[in-house]
């Protein structure tokens, strides 16, 4: 085994290092909030009294639960996260710039294809043109040696990808496709 | 035929007649190549096929998902062994022994004491699951409205508490899921709930899309986030088990086995806790020790069957109590409903043959497994040096399809992006993905029964507590709580040590 495996990174790794206080402090901030805003969306809610007998089988009972259990629960991970620390003001780190801009690219052409291309653009185009552009931008940066050779193979993928699923879903198992 | 034994043969008769055997052939490879894949899980691959058995009928889709499910878990350890890389998250504690051994050129060996303890282990928990789902499907037929609320009540619980590393985390992204499934109508007044007048929002989020989102998407989100993994290519010795890896630790073999099917049929943990918990047992009975993490045989054995038995352990009470054991036990779940199947108490009714079904099933799969465990090595290595950059649009392109598919609405697309992009976030947060999925699944059973016990006692909240049943399961829920309070375990620890 070559010693390239020792530096091979599990897809699982990041789950292991924790968050970081601000992080728990800003997510706690959201969720309390949404938990509020569900709780009010409840109470607003029709109770149904005369219909049930009882007020307890209201539409906004569960969801207020839920929502109470919420901002509870929120307000326990940002108390723990200003314990440890969460409030200290730190200078912004640049870091894992490639990481953000690989995820920007990931996200962005996932949604032109999934919300904008599909159901617009016949389905084995839509698939093909979004494979061949996902390929091509990660594929890029390898340098230009080759990378013609790369740019006529991400075509050649995306092509195939494009017809053997339309192929497969809808002519083999009988499905609709967007 | 009401005989257990006669069922169980009708089973097989049934699984291995009219083409079946085709359909687990492909299906376990599928599910080998998902779990082999690093970024592909079984999650997302049994949510992925699900779209694929929309035409077939409910036995042969129940067949392939099974089949899928149980390729998956073992199909992860090959990468974990090969690349240092668990394939899915259940092989994590895989790549503790079985990298090292395949770097002291056993990679071969490795994978036979890993095809073996998978075999072993998966067998295990089908037999466990033959046994005991029967008679509890049986005994959960007393479980009315009150008992099934603190069922998944306990599901939440449980999951929110030994999902993940940290209970809270755990907790909060349980009533998220639970959150998430009242959207839409619920079902005493028809009142469309946080629906703003859209007809597709009344219709509430399909169970599929999420899935397919917080498993499919964020997954690929991830995958493509960090920079590229490094494959390698080994030299592999033979990869035929050795009998006398088995029987030399026929102990743990056990152990490992009764470990991951009780976790497995815990709701929400799941086939990763029970290989971590099953290794970590190993360690501490072992006489050897000092080995674990260097390359022990039995090490990898201990997380080879401890997760290859929680797959069946994880589908008992899918098949008992409509609630599932782990993430993909959630998407088999929805898929049974999708196909008309109700998974449940009413299964020990309606169709006490389906049980047996399922065992001829996982044993099918499990034998399945064993032969691609001899033959399917080498073309593995090939697959596990395609690039990302080229799988994951193809996954990308499955997702969508999947999504859409169920019902044929472009708002399911949306639906699968916005859990993606959620999913992926809670993610990188560090919030555990079971739970969520579990709040999801369970939502909708523990509404309907909150509800409905609150009409048949006419508002009166007390039978939730009295009732014999549903007392023991509010005990249970409420120490499972409590167990994860800091410091309450710790108190009661040296209480019991003082």
């Amino acid at each position: 085994m070559s010693e390239a495996a020792q530096e091979a990174e599990s897809p699982f790794d990041g789950e292991k290092a924790p968050a970081s206080p601000r992080a728990d402090l800003v997510t706690a901030a959201v969720l309390f909030a949404l938990g509020i805003a569900i709780v009010q969306q409840a109470w607003n809610m029709p109770r149904f009294v005369e219909q049930s007998g009882t007020g307890l089988t209201a539409p906004g009972i569960v969801p207020g639960f839920y929502g109470a259990m919420l901002s509870l629960l929120a307000g326990v991970l940002g108390l723990r996260a200003m314990r440890r620390g969460g409030w200290a003001v730190r200078a912004a780190r640049a870091k894992a710039t490639d990481d953000g801009r690989r995820l920007l690219t990931a996200a962005v052409l996932g949604v032109m294809y999934a919300g904008v291309l599909v159901g617009r653009v016949p389905f084995w185009m839509a698939s093909a043109l979004f494979v061949f552009a996902f390929t091509t931008a990660f594929e890029w940066d390898q340098g230009p040696e080759r990378r013609l050779r790369r740019v006529v193979e991400a075509a050649l993928i995306g092509l195939g990808t494009g017809v053997a699923v339309t192929m497969v879903f809808e002519k083999l198992f009988l499905l609709r496709l967007p | 035929m009401t005989n257990p034994f006669d069922m169980l043969l009708g089973g097989f008769a049934h699984v291995l007649g009219g083409g079946a055997v085709w359909h687990a052939l492909w299906a376990v490879l599928i599910g080998i190549v998902i779990g082999a894949l690093p970024g592909l899980t079984a999650t997302m691959g049994v949510a992925l096929l699900t779209t694929l058995t929309f035409g077939m009928g409910p036995n042969v889709a129940m067949l392939v998902l099974v089949c899928v499910y149980v390729g998956a878990i073992y199909g992860g350890s090959r990468s974990a062994i090969l690349l240092n890389i668990p394939g899915t998250p259940a092989s994590a504690a895989s790549t503790l022994d079985g990298f090292p051994l395949a770097r002291q050129g056993l990679a071969g060996r490795a994978m036979g004491i890993s095809t073996a303890g998978s075999w072993v282990g998966t067998l295990f928990g089908t037999v466990i699951l033959a046994l005991f789902a029967p008679s509890f499907g049986e005994f959960a037929l007393q479980f009315g409205s009150y008992e099934m609320f603190w069922v998944a009540m306990f599901g939440i619980v449980i999951a929110g508490s030994l999902s993940g590393g940290d209970p809270l985390k755990g907790y909060i992204a349980g009533f998220l899921g639970l959150f998430v499934a009242t959207i839409g109508q619920e079902t005493n007044h028809a009142y469309a709930r946080f629906a703003y007048g859209n007809g597709d929002l009344a219709g509430g989020l399909g169970l599929l899309p999420v899935l397919v989102g917080v498993f499919g998407v964020a997954e690929v989100l991830s995958a493509m986030r960090g920079p590229a993994v490094k494959a390698v290519s080994s030299k592999i010795d033979s990869v035929i088990p050795r009998i006398g890896d088995v029987t030399k630790y026929w102990k743990t073999v056990l152990r490992s086995g009764a470990l991951g099917t009780f976790i497995g049929a815990m709701p929400g943990l799941g086939e990763d806790i029970a290989a971590w918990t099953s290794y970590a047992a190993a360690k501490r009975a072992s006489a050897e020790r000092e080995k674990f993490g260097r390359g022990s045989i039995e090490g990898l054995m201990a997380a080879e069957t401890g997760e290859s038995a929680c797959v069946p352990g994880a589908i008992i009470p899918v098949l008992t109590l409509a609630v599932p054991g782990s993430a993909p036990a959630a998407v088999l779940m929805a898929a049974m409903m999708i196909h008309g199947l109700n998974p449940g108490p009413m299964l020990a009714i309606t169709s006490p043959e389906f049980i047996y079904q399922i065992v001829a099933m996982l044993v099918v799969a499990d034998m399945v497994k064993l032969f691609y465990g001899l033959i399917l090595v080498r073309p593995l290595l090939w697959i596990l040096l395609i690039p990302r950059a080229r799988l994951m649009p193809v996954v990308f392109v499955l997702c969508t399809v999947g999504a859409f598919a169920i019902t044929s609405r472009l708002f399911d697309i949306w639906v699968m992006l916005g859990a993606g992009l959620v999913g992926f976030i809670l993610r990188e947060l560090r919030f555990p993905m079971a739970p969520l999925v579990l709040g999801i699944v369970l939502g909708d059973l523990l509404d309907k029964n909150l509800l409905r016990g609150l009409v048949l006692s006419g508002g009166d909240v007390t039978p939730f507590f009295t009732r014999p049943i549903s007392m023991g399961l509010c005990v249970l829920t409420l120490a499972a709580a409590a167990w994860s309070i800091p410091g309450v375990a710790g108190l009661l620890r040296r209480r019991r040590a003082a």
